[in-house]
């Protein structure tokens, strides 16, 4: 009887991975990694938002602030768990999701803001980038280009694939995508759980030809990056990347980092926020032997979108900031985050200062949920306006300025 | 439990009567086939909830309060667990052979509408105790399992995630084994990851211990 190579294999990398215990314990979810026993009684959990969305008229919208001269408003609502955002040729703003299937645009329609699913049927299409006419979307997967989408949003054409078989995995399954100046896509591959030894090509950030399919791993170590941009001026990736949970409400801290060289590795599981030795995996490697993050942004305040800002809009002194949107804390008593942060980074790859921009989501610190809603991404608009994603909400909006 | 309900909406076209609030539904329905409609109210409506619930109590009884295993008690539980739970059987990340079919024509409205009446009806008292050894046992399995962190200290639920004190023993044993399968869809895989863990003697020992939980 012929043997089913397939299974024996998979049995035998199985047995391998878990030779110093029979029966296998399970491993804990991927959230609950790190937990240790005396924080069994914790009541911190995950949150999640209102599937349906909600509309501009039940939100506390009084509650936002932004500085003098800068005005907020909600530009779209009815788009359920809004994430990330991508500006079409055109004008359309195409929004991802973490938990849904369908893919949403956002339209001019003579002069009439209109909402439509545009794509149905995918799997946590998350990733949304729009490049010379081709919008890409990533699936924890695959990613896939519909080319020529802007001119045909009522019938797109069927996609190509530019890559599929990355890992099917627990923990950081959505993936986030970047135009590289090389014409190379920069995404994500999150860590399989909150403090695991990732597979090879986990906790990275790769880049992808969309022409070739051509698969590079650029940097290792990145727990979970939901946000990337490429600096106008040097040319260099950053990054922001979320540090592990569990080890209490001071540390580690998440980060905004830049990707200097390929290879280059930025210490996860091993070491955090590039002093940190991990109490689990520190033992192994150093934190020596890590690239330290360029700026330490807080502990568990979840630094999720990303854009340098390159608009005229804003006064002079906003031009190539990072607006960096912080998603806030699950897994401290007492929250924070929840807002958009404007970062000073100067031409040689120093952050000079990082202020808040957009707050007012957070309502009580140490309330259950502690907000109304949750910032994810940054886009900016052609006229230079700043588009902010709520996927609590299902809410965009758009922040401007005026004299 | 406290019931989580937000404040009545104030938007217009919520003050209608409810015959013309069940037209409104109807009329949301079909834009949302050709486009996503504007944003429903998440701060869903009692009575109109009450109106669009009364298909769901040939299975589920009235007021959400089952009579059979099969069906769980829908009472009682936080209402953004019950929008959460309607949108993934309509979106068919959750399945079942009777339920989904029920689920895939609701709009967000009558997702919330649905959430805004059951959450504010009563839990019945637990319909059976715990055996004795389960008890402890049963407590520390939700401690050991992070339980207690997302459905709350008392396992009454919270945000998007259900009651469990009170509900039925056997429906608790199907669903914790379908989670354990990874045949019971998951909005993000937490609960998938969570029963992980459980073997199947810790399955029977949790759905004995939490069906005879106090509901309040």
């Amino acid at each position: 009887m012929k043997i089913n190579a397939g299974i024996a294999a998979a049995f035998m990398l199985t047995a391998g991975g878990i030779a110093q215990a029979q029966p296998a314990a399970a491993p804990a979810p991927s959230w609950q990694q790190g937990m240790t026993s005396d924080q069994a009684t914790s009541t911190l959990h995950p949150l999640a938002g209102i599937v349906t969305g909600r509309p501009a008229s039940e939100l506390p919208l009084n509650k936002l602030k932004v500085p003098a001269g800068f005005k907020v408003e909600v530009f779209a609502d009815g788009i359920p768990d809004a994430r990330s955002l991508a500006i079409g040729d055109k004008g359309t703003v195409f929004v991802g999701n973490r938990n849904q299937s369908n893919v949403y645009a956002i339209t001019n329609n003579g002069g009439k803001r209109e909402v439509k699913v545009i794509l149905k049927g995918l799997n946590s299409p998350n990733g949304v980038l729009f490049h010379k006419g081709t919008l890409f979307i990533a699936e924890p997967t695959r990613i896939l280009r519909y080319d020529g989408i802007e001119s045909n949003l009522d019938s797109p054409p069927a996609p190509k694939v530019v890559i599929d078989g990355l890992p099917q995995q627990p923990g950081h399954f959505w993936k986030t995508m970047a135009m590289g100046p090389d014409g190379k896509i920069y995404f994500n591959i999150g860590s399989p759980g909150n403090i695991v030894l990732p597979g090879y090509i986990q906790a990275s950030i790769s880049r992808v030809d969309p022409n070739t399919g051509k698969f590079e791993v650029m940097a290792t170590g990145v727990r979970n990056s939901v946000g990337m941009d490429f600096d106008p001026r040097s040319k260099k990736l950053w990054f922001s990347s979320n540090a592990r949970d569990w080890l209490g409400d001071e540390g580690p801290a998440d980060i905004l980092s830049m990707v200097k060289y390929k290879g280059e590795e930025h210490g996860y599981p091993y070491c955090h926020q590039g002093n940190m030795a991990d109490p689990i995996y520190g033992k192994l490697r150093s934190c020596k032997e890590f690239s330290p993050p360029v700026y330490k942004l807080g502990p568990h305040v979840a630094p999720l979108g990303m854009r340098f800002y390159t608009g005229s809009m804003f006064p002079a002194e906003y031009k190539n900031n990072v607006f960096l949107a912080q998603h806030g804390s699950w897994n401290r008593t007492v929250k924070h985050g929840y807002n958009v942060i404007r970062v000073v980074v100067d031409p040689k790859g120093q952050v000079v200062k990082a202020e808040p921009f957009l707050e007012g989501f957070l309502t009580d610190e140490k309330a259950d949920p502690p907000m109304w809603g949750r910032p994810v991404d940054v886009q900016q608009m052609k006229d230079g306006s700043l588009l902010v994603s709520d996927d609590y909400n299902g809410v965009v909006y758009r922040v401007s300025y005026s004299k | 439990m406290s019931v989580r309900l937000q404040s009545y909406p104030q938007a217009g076209g919520r003050k209608t009567a409810a015959g013309a609030r069940a037209l409104a539904a109807v009329f949301a329905f079909a834009l949302f086939t050709v486009a996503a409609p504007r944003a429903a109210l998440a701060a869903g409506d009692i009575k109109v909830g009450e109106q669009k619930a009364q298909v769901c109590a040939a299975c589920h009884g009235a007021a959400g309060n089952s009579a059979n295993p099969m069906y769980p008690i829908l009472s009682g539980h936080p209402a953004q667990f019950i929008a959460t739970a309607l949108f993934e059987f309509r979106e068919g990340k959750r399945k079942n052979a009777l339920m989904s079919p029920m689920a895939a024509k609701l709009t967000n409205a009558d997702l919330n509408d649905l959430a805004a009446y059951f959450s504010a009806q009563p839990a019945p008292p637990p319909l059976r105790q715990a055996t004795a050894p389960n008890v402890a046992a049963g407590r520390d399995l939700t401690v050991k399992n992070a339980c207690i962190a997302c459905h709350g200290a008392k396992l009454l639920g919270q945000q998007q995630m259900p009651r469990l004190a009170g509900q039925f023993q056997d429906y608790l044993r199907v669903q914790l084994t379908a989670f354990k399968d990874g045949t019971r869809g998951d909005m993000d895989g937490t609960m998938s990851s969570a029963a992980q863990g459980l073997s199947p003697q810790d399955i029977d020992v949790l759905a004995d211990y939490l069906s005879g939980l106090p509901t309040q």
